[in-house]
């Protein structure tokens, strides 16, 4: 399973937070480049659809769990969250904006863990369906019980000073969005070095020999449902104050397979893939409305869905790695190309694919 | 040491009573009131039936090529349009329901089986061209068919449109019929009840007793051996896909007529189809029978008898599915009859 | 587990693709214009072009374009009102359709699409929404982000966008959910004698209004609502709900349930209860819509519904309204529809008005929005006034179902009353303070009746 050290790139030594960190900058001056819808609706938006797939990524690429889950995580804790603070409809609680923002997020990552404790000891498919019904859970338990969802949404939902009024002025949102999402990857990446992390891609990669080895395999997942829960709540948050609304249509079953569809696009075992898969849905969910040619009844303007659909079986067909799978096979045999084969590595196909499905290369065995 | 109290009986003990308190609470609303106890019971069977007709292709395809199909939804709702076309197109049988429709037995039949057929060879065509290179990467083929699902869904409100259409009933077929002193809908009891239980008969004796249903069994069970004892696994699996697909356009265009056919039922009806196997069990056409006809009754019951004094909770009667749902995967996640991969 | 060096490589690649990315946003993202360009006027149309009413989106548009082709100039860029429509000119400003925006009936992409007419391709006054949560989210974002642009209402219905909102700058031309069932209740109680009744809609805002306003009447009059059943959201399946309704125990059922459901509720109620009488059963706006009155049936005849249009008056009023619309010959079949006559009445007020201020919208838009509060259209079924909230009064119609006229044909409507004079309080029934329409609210409680109660006036069109 272990494949050979794989193709160097040059610039190996250049470390890797210094990247980020360029990066960030940029993202950073992104406001004076482009202008305040573009930021709204395109940028904004994806950073936080991203931090909701990183939520699924996360179980996905350190945990093996495929969860559809999120989106009534995130559900949770938005509704909480508006439920709390002055708006109109739901409870209309008054409290502080960021006491109930803390509130919401705790409630959500309470209830993800006790989800996770459920779904523990569910693996592959049975996994998928118990997260999709609790999605499907959320969803109805807020459609049904409208003292808490307002019938037909909570809206204005007072986000906290420092924010402000999103619409009017994106900008703290964004910056808020964007911090909260370099704070969402750095703290994944840290969380997978880490004893726990690295027990848990020990379970992602053989549930049976870790238990033999005397981890408790359904406590780690089970964990690691919460975090990702906690990253979904974070997301949820944000969700709210960008529409400065919650509505159980937001959360719906479409919703839930959008967050997916996210996913995989950008790279269903990549983590920055979560964030390169909300930016082109968010581009592609705006500007098909505009470019879309058409085509009697097969293709137009409304045909957001069809699109989306089809790049998704795209990419699932051809490249599970998604988006970021593809670029990194293309620059792989860029380099395999200038190098040379190289020694102890299978073809690049096999080092690609040990890498995005390494529980499906093994059960191929 | 023997006399150490077994915890694991605390939730069995809990699930007996909870099970014992549902069905007293029942009994006792249907005694005040023994006409809606009858109809909404005949509503759960009904209901029951076209789940079972449904899920019977689910759970066919997932035991034995454990691909969980979530365009089976989907096929359902095709079906369902396709007959709604073809009977108004074809035959011009208009939608002027319910009024003693001019629709004959012939023009009801023809779309029926039309729309079965094709979606039996949509349902090969997908697999054939999707799912048959990609064998065992189940979460893969997983989100394959909720790609197709996606597409397919979308394409659907383009050319049929959001309004609900209905498949019109033979008009020589009465609209009712009277049982035990209650009148109830006759397509639901008699074609609908019937039709489960024809192919009910039918896959049971194919599975049990012909040569096709042996090696179905088998796969279930071990399809690496039944490859290796020279059987051409492809075409079974093709087989299997196609009678499945099958069941699902049949039940499109018996649950078209029955309810209707618009958006939204490709979801729901794959929801539905998810439960009953949940309930049942992979791959178990017992366990589909018997998680359909819990469905069935669970949605039909909750739907009246949530009411405890002046308290209306009927209005959560879908959680409740979900939530039993969610509790069956969490105690027995592989259902009443199912099986491990 | 990822490597370091692919990490550098991951890494590289976000930088290059989102710079990429950022690159063409760039390039394709417009300014909007902040301040009005003096000869140019910029309008988007919201309409539902998926979800449940994503049929009716030409239905939609075509009504408010149909204005300015026969008004103002306007030319059809193809033979669907969704192809666009250029060369209108209102007081001498060109008129730019900036875009169409294509909502699901949820409030939350009706915001989205709002947000990108206005805010991206800057729309200055905005026509739309189609459904009653999305009305509820649309005006309070107009009131509380767009206070300098005017929005009016396409055919949303729900009470509170107007009753409770109350944005200054949202105009409704068309009657809430409740006006479109005024009259029934008196009519129930009164000419079919009815003193018991059961209500059933669909679980969320627009059928609570709706029933609101049969259910306000009724029991004002003296009558009594002795059941409420509420079929959940997505409900395909109307058998319980039948089966919980028992005609024996009351002397009329008040039928709220929409589109889609309906055809399968009404199949199901005359299979378990045998035929329909139509005396002890009642419709509420949905009923006399074309398209759904396609498939109700001949066993309908004789049932009463409300409605907004009296689509058998052949008035010169009425032949000039359905003649505006030839120019998109769909719609035209559709004339009789609320959703084409909702948008047609929005864009008629809009071009008068803008008329009347020589086409001003400077000044954030202030001397517009009196205007439009003031205007009166003199629609094909009445003349639509204004109230202090800046929702519609207007004259509603009682209706019966009739026989088809040829065999195998499609039922007829015969109006045969007309409700003057509807207002959004129903009388000082609703205000700003009574609780939202909801499961259990209206209670039902005898009050001083609505106004026009006793007024209504017996009308006969056509032969």
């Amino acid at each position: 399973m272990i494949a050979g050290p794989g193709p160097r790139s040059r610039s190996s030594r250049i470390p890797q937070w210094v990247a980020l960190g360029v990066l960030a900058l940029f993202l950073a001056g992104a406001p004076s480049v482009v202008d305040s819808f573009t930021l709204s609706q395109i940028l904004t938006k994806a950073l936080w659809l991203g931090i909701a797939a990183a939520s699924l990524i996360f179980l996905s690429s350190y945990g093996g769990m495929i969860s559809l889950g999120q989106t009534g995580i995130y559900a949770v804790a938005g509704f909480t969250m508006a439920n709390l603070v002055h708006a109109e409809g739901g409870k209309n609680l008054g409290w502080d904006p960021v006491a109930a923002t803390a509130a919401g997020i705790v409630v959500a990552t309470a209830f993800g863990l006790l989800c996770g404790a459920i779904a523990s000891r569910s693996y592959g498919i049975y996994f998928l369906m118990i997260t999709l019904a609790i999605s499907v859970i959320v969803f109805y338990f807020f459609a049904q019980v409208t003292t808490l969802s307002g019938y037909g949404g909570i809206r204005s939902v007072t986000p906290p000073a420092v924010i402000g009024n999103p619409v009017l002025n994106p900008l703290p949102l964004y910056y808020t969005a964007l911090v909260a999402s370099i704070l969402v990857y750095v703290g994944i990446r840290y969380l997978a070095r880490t004893p726990f992390g690295i027990a848990l891609q020990g379970i992602r990669d053989d549930p049976a020999r870790m238990q033999a080895l005397g981890y408790n395999v359904a406590l780690h997942r089970a964990l690691a449902f919460g975090v990702g829960a906690f990253i979904a709540s974070i997301a949820g948050i944000l969700s709210v104050w960008y529409t400065t609304q919650v509505s159980p249509g937001g959360v719906n079953v479409a919703q839930t397979i959008n967050i997916l569809i996210i996913a995989v696009v950008g790279g269903l075992y990549r983590l920055e893939g979560a964030w390169i898969g909300a930016l082109v849905f968010s581009l592609i969910d705006n500007y098909s409305r505009v470019w879309l040619p058409n085509v009697g009844d097969w293709l137009g303007p409304e045909r957001f869905e069809t699109v989306i659909g089809v790049i998704f079986l795209v990419i699932v067909l051809a490249s599970p790695g998604g988006l970021v799978g593809i670029w990194e096979s293309v620059w792989a045999r860029r380099n395999r190309a200038m190098r040379g084969p190289v020694e102890g590595s299978g073809t690049v196909a096999d080092v690609v694919d040990e890498a995005v499905e390494p529980h499906a290369v093994q059960s191929r065995r | 040491m023997s006399s150490q109290f077994d915890l694991r009986i605390v939730p069995r003990l809990v699930l007996a009573l909870a099970g014992a308190a549902v069905v007293a609470w029942i009994a006792y609303k249907g005694l005040q009131d023994g006409r809606i106890f009858w109809i909404v019971t005949l509503n759960g069977i009904t209901l029951a039936a076209l789940f079972f007709v449904v899920s019977a292709g689910f759970t066919l395809i997932f035991g034995l090529m454990r691909v969980v199909n979530m365009a089976h939804g989907s096929l359902y709702l095709l079906a369902g349009y396709i007959a709604f076309t073809i009977q108004t197109n074809n035959y011009g049988v208009s939608s002027n329901l319910l009024s003693g429709s001019p629709a004959t037995v012939t023009s009801w039949i023809v779309p029926l089986v039309i729309a079965t057929g094709v979606i039996g060879v949509v349902g090969v065509v997908m697999q054939q061209v999707f799912l048959r290179w990609n064998q065992g990467q189940d979460l893969r083929q997983a989100l394959i068919t909720i790609a197709i699902s996606v597409i397919l869904a979308d394409q659907m409100v383009a050319h049929f449109g959001g309004i609900a259409e209905s498949i019109q009933q033979p008009a020589a077929w009465p609209d009712s019929v009277q049982l035990f002193g209650v009148r109830y809908g006759f397509f639901r009891l008699v074609v609908v009840v019937g039709a489960a239980v024809a192919i009910g008969a039918l896959l049971f004796l194919v599975i049990k007793r012909t040569r096709f249903g042996m090696i179905i069994r088998a796969g279930v069970d071990d399809r690496a051996m039944v490859s290796a004892l020279g059987v051409n696994i492809q075409l079974v699996f093709a087989g299997a896909f196609f009678i499945g697909a099958l069941l699902a356009g049949l039940a499109g265009a018996l649950g078209g007529t029955m309810i209707a056919v618009q958006p939204g039922n490709d979801s729901a009806f794959l929801l539905d189809s998810l439960i009953v196997v949940i309930i049942g069990g992979m791959g178990s056409l017992g366990g589909a029978a018997i998680g359909s006809v819990a469905l069935g009754l669970v949605n039909s019951y909750a739907d009246v008898y949530l009411k405890f004094g002046t308290t209306d909770l009927t209005n959560y009667a879908i959680l409740l599915t979900f939530v039993l749902v969610v509790a069956m995967l969490a105690v027995r996640p592989l259902g009443l009859f199912g099986r491990p991969a | 587990m990822l490597r370091p060096e692919r990490n550098v490589g991951f890494l590289r690649l976000l930088a290059t693709a989102v710079l990429g990315l950022l690159a063409v946003a760039a390039c394709n993202s417009t300014t909007p214009s902040t301040t009005t360009t003096s000869t140019v006027i910029k309008i988007g149309i919201l309409s539902d072009c998926l979800g449940d009413f994503g049929s009716f989106f030409n239905d939609d548009l075509g009504g408010a374009l149909a204005v300015l082709a026969a008004h103002y100039g306007g030319k059809a860029s193809g033979p669907l009102p969704k192809d666009g429509m250029t060369g209108a000119v209102i007081a001498g400003k060109q008129i730019n359709i900036v875009g169409f925006g294509c909502s699901d009936s949820t409030a939350s992409k009706a915001i989205e699409e709002t947000r990108r007419l206005v805010e991206q391709l800057g729309a200055d006054i905005m026509i739309g929404p189609l459904s009653g949560d999305e009305g509820i989210a649309v005006a309070n974002y107009a009131k509380t982000n767009q206070p300098n642009k005017t929005f009016l209402n396409g055919i949303s219905g729900a009470q509170d966008a107007t009753l409770k909102v109350q944005a200054p700058n949202f105009f409704r031309f068309n009657p809430d959910g409740a006006q479109w069932s005024s009259g029934l209740g008196a009519y129930a109680y009164n000419k079919l004698g009815w003193r018991t009744a059961a209500v059933i809609g669909d679980d969320y805002a627009f059928p609570y209004t709706s029933l609101a306003g049969f259910i306000a009447e009724f029991c004002a009059v003296g009558g009594n609502v002795t059941q409420r059943v509420w079929p959940p959201l997505g409900t395909t399946d109307y058998s319980s709900f039948v089966a919980q309704l028992n005609p024996t125990t009351y002397d009329g059922l008040f039928v709220g349930v929409g589109g889609a459901g309906l055809i399968t509720f009404l199949k199901q109620y005359q299979q378990v209860n045998g035929s329909l009488k139509t005396q002890h059963i009642m419709g509420n706006t949905f009923w006399p819509d074309p398209q759904l009155l396609h498939a109700i049936g001949t066993p309908m005849v004789g049932a009463v519904a409300a409605s907004g249009i009296a689509a058998d008056d052949t008035s010169a009023q009425t032949t000039a309204y359905k003649n505006e619309l030839a120019i998109y010959p769909a719609t035209q079949k559709d004339a009789a529809s609320v959703f084409t006559l909702g948008y047609w009445s929005a864009m008629t007020a809009l071009g008068l008005a803008l008329t009347a201020v020589n086409g001003d919208i400077s000044g954030n838009q202030k001397a517009l929005q009196t205007q439009l509060a003031k205007t009166v259209v003199d629609g094909p079924y009445g003349k639509i006034s204004l109230d202090s909230n800046r929702q519609a009064v207007f004259d509603n119609w009682i209706v019966q179902i009739t026989a088809p006229a040829t065999s195998g044909g499609d039922p007829g409507i015969h109006t045969i009353l007309r409700i003057p004079n509807v207002d959004q309080t129903f009388g000082g029934f609703f205000s700003p303070t009574t609780p939202a329409p909801d499961r259990t609210n209206p209670t039902c409680t005898k009050k001083t009746p609505p106004p026009w109660v006793g007024n209504e006036v017996p009308v006969t069109f056509g032969p």
